[in-house]
């Protein structure tokens, strides 16, 4: 691949990012973005930028939504070109998502789950119709709706965490034993993949991979090339309280909390190891934000790679290097990306080629023929 | 008196507004020294969580990080150290923070404006989980009401 020098390219390049720029504010409103309206009135899109681009910092990935216009992979490679410049200063103990503060919690396996179903800010429910009433909210009515939302409800008395639905599967022995320890969890960002990978290199990958790509992937395995046919035991969102020692004391302290997606599926029977009961199968999904579609096909996939993983890959969803290495939303629009770079001499170099091969196909065609005689 | 664990000093005092905890770290610094035992530092944290399927640990991503240790000394010779740890990129939030955790742990002179500022913070924070509590009471759903006369009726 060779690459050539253009001229007058610094100008050309300073006059695209102020067209850009100009487009931006082509707007009627004179108003400019404020980045708390991107972290909150478009919660969702924040929280994929955060979880693509492996960093759970919702105002900076505001900041990058509104820089790059609502480009997630391009907000998303913001955000990581961001990390690549700051110093890892600690990596937390093991958080436990048992922990986790909901604000939705829903079973697709059980109509009743310990602590309840909360259907939480979703939109399952709801119609896809067009509220044309938002075309022309006013502030006071937007400002309304938090202040009516609250005041409506009753002093909520429920626990501040509440328990998984798996464990209650894995209490009557429906499910495989819990893993044993098996060290430090792979780093993506430090290590490359080199296959075969541990399950943690997955997960870790797919957290923070691209959502569509993940989506079709274990949409494949939805529709026939797979056979993982997931139940839901239990999705949740809500804020993880993050631990971390304590400076002078040692002791877990509060340092904050992020806002997770999480999903566990029960899938397909299987015999165990030898004399062993057979159990459910079980996938999971778990990413920054509040992005379902991405945890569920997440679980999916994780279903279908350990397959893959122990028995070879039958179909394209459960073969790892397959998944792993097409499913990062940075490194794919990357590659993407590139081709619109100025490629003159490869290209060059094919229409050389093609012309030759042209003119030596042309003098075979005027070439006299070979009689071949009986 | 406070009666709210240190471990859980650092996290209310975040919820308040970042001008009000540097004003009060101010406060403490203008009356005792305040030694840096490690520099104010923010980065990144891998944040490790355990997979709810077979309680694998893995790594979810990364958070932003600012922390803090610093050792105060009052006029008089007594010395408290104090720290924070904080979901933040702002390592002078940190250092306040870990200003006002020595002050109180150490009970130093004014410890008790930096245990009201902790109780306030600690109310605000209570005050976004009760309404977080109240997004799941308003949407607490009882599915067992359905198809009770025909069961599983619309399930796949």
């Amino acid at each position: 691949m060779s690459y050539v020098a253009i001229k007058g390219g610094k100008a050309a390049i300073d006059g695209a990012a102020a067209a850009a720029e100009f487009l931006r504010g082509d707007d009627d409103s004179g108003e400019p973005l404020k980045l708390s309206a991107i972290e909150y009135q478009l919660r969702l899109l924040t929280s994929r930028v955060v979880s693509e681009g492996g960093v759970y910092h919702p105002r900076l990935a505001a900041l990058a939504i509104k820089q790059f216009q609502g480009d997630t992979l391009e907000a998303a490679f913001a955000l990581r070109a961001y990390r690549s410049t700051k110093p890892r200063l600690l990596a937390t103990p093991v958080q436990d998502s048992a922990n986790m503060r909901c604000i939705r919690r829903i079973s697709a396996a059980f109509k009743d789950i310990p602590g309840g179903q909360m259907i939480g800010p979703c939109y399952d429910y709801a119609l896809r119709l067009l509220r044309l009433d938002l075309a022309n909210e006013n502030p006071e009515a937007f400002q309304a709706v938090a202040r009516t939302f609250l005041a409506a409800l009753p002093e909520a008395d429920l626990p501040d965490s509440f328990p998984k639905v798996l464990d209650a599967l894995r209490s009557e022995g429906l499910l495989p034993p819990v893993a044993e320890s098996l060290g430090e969890p792979f780093d993506i960002t430090r290590e490359p993949l080199v296959f075969p990978v541990p399950r943690s290199a997955a997960l870790a990958t797919m957290a923070r991979a691209e959502t569509g790509s993940l989506l079709a992937m274990a949409y494949s395995n939805m529709r026939g090339y797979g056979d993982v046919h997931p139940t839901v035991a239990e999705l949740r969102v809500g804020y993880i309280p993050v631990m971390a020692p304590h400076p002078v004391t040692g002791e877990p302290m509060e340092a904050g909390e992020v806002l997770v997606t999480e999903c566990e599926v029960v899938a397909m029977y299987e015999s165990g190891k030898t004399g062993s009961l057979p159990t459910f199968t079980l996938g999971y999904g778990a990413c920054f934000g509040h992005n379902e579609v991405k945890a569920v096909s997440m679980a999916i996939l994780d279903r279908s790679l350990q397959k893959g993983m122990r028995d070879g890959p039958g179909n394209p969803s459960e073969d790892p290097e397959f998944v792993l290495l097409h499913v990062d939303g940075v490194d794919s629009m990357g590659f993407a990306s590139h081709y619109k770079m100025p490629h003159y001499v490869t290209f060059q170099s094919d229409m050389d080629r093609l012309r030759t091969t042209q003119g030596k196909a042309r003098v075979a065609d005027q070439a006299p023929h070979m009689e071949v005689k009986a | 008196m406070i009666d709210i664990p240190r471990k859980e000093w650092a996290a209310a005092l975040s919820a308040l507004p970042a001008k009000e905890v540097k004003a009060a770290a101010e406060s403490f610094a203008s009356s005792c020294g305040v030694r840096d035992v490690t520099l104010p530092q923010s980065g990144l944290g891998l944040f490790t969580l355990r997979d709810g399927a077979f309680h694998e640990a893995f790594h979810l991503g990364e958070v932003p990080v600012a922390r803090a240790h610093v050792v105060l000394r009052t006029p008089d010779g007594h010395e408290s150290s104090g720290g924070a740890v904080i979901i933040d990129d702002r390592a002078t939030i940190a250092r306040a923070i870990a200003v006002i955790d020595g002050a109180l742990a150490g009970r130093l002179p004014g410890w008790e404006t930096a245990a009201a500022l902790v109780e306030r913070g600690y109310s605000a924070r209570a005050g976004k989980l009760a309404e977080r509590k109240h997004i799941l009471a308003s949407t607490r759903v009882d599915f067992s009401l359905l198809g009770q006369a025909d069961e599983e009726d619309g399930d796949e």
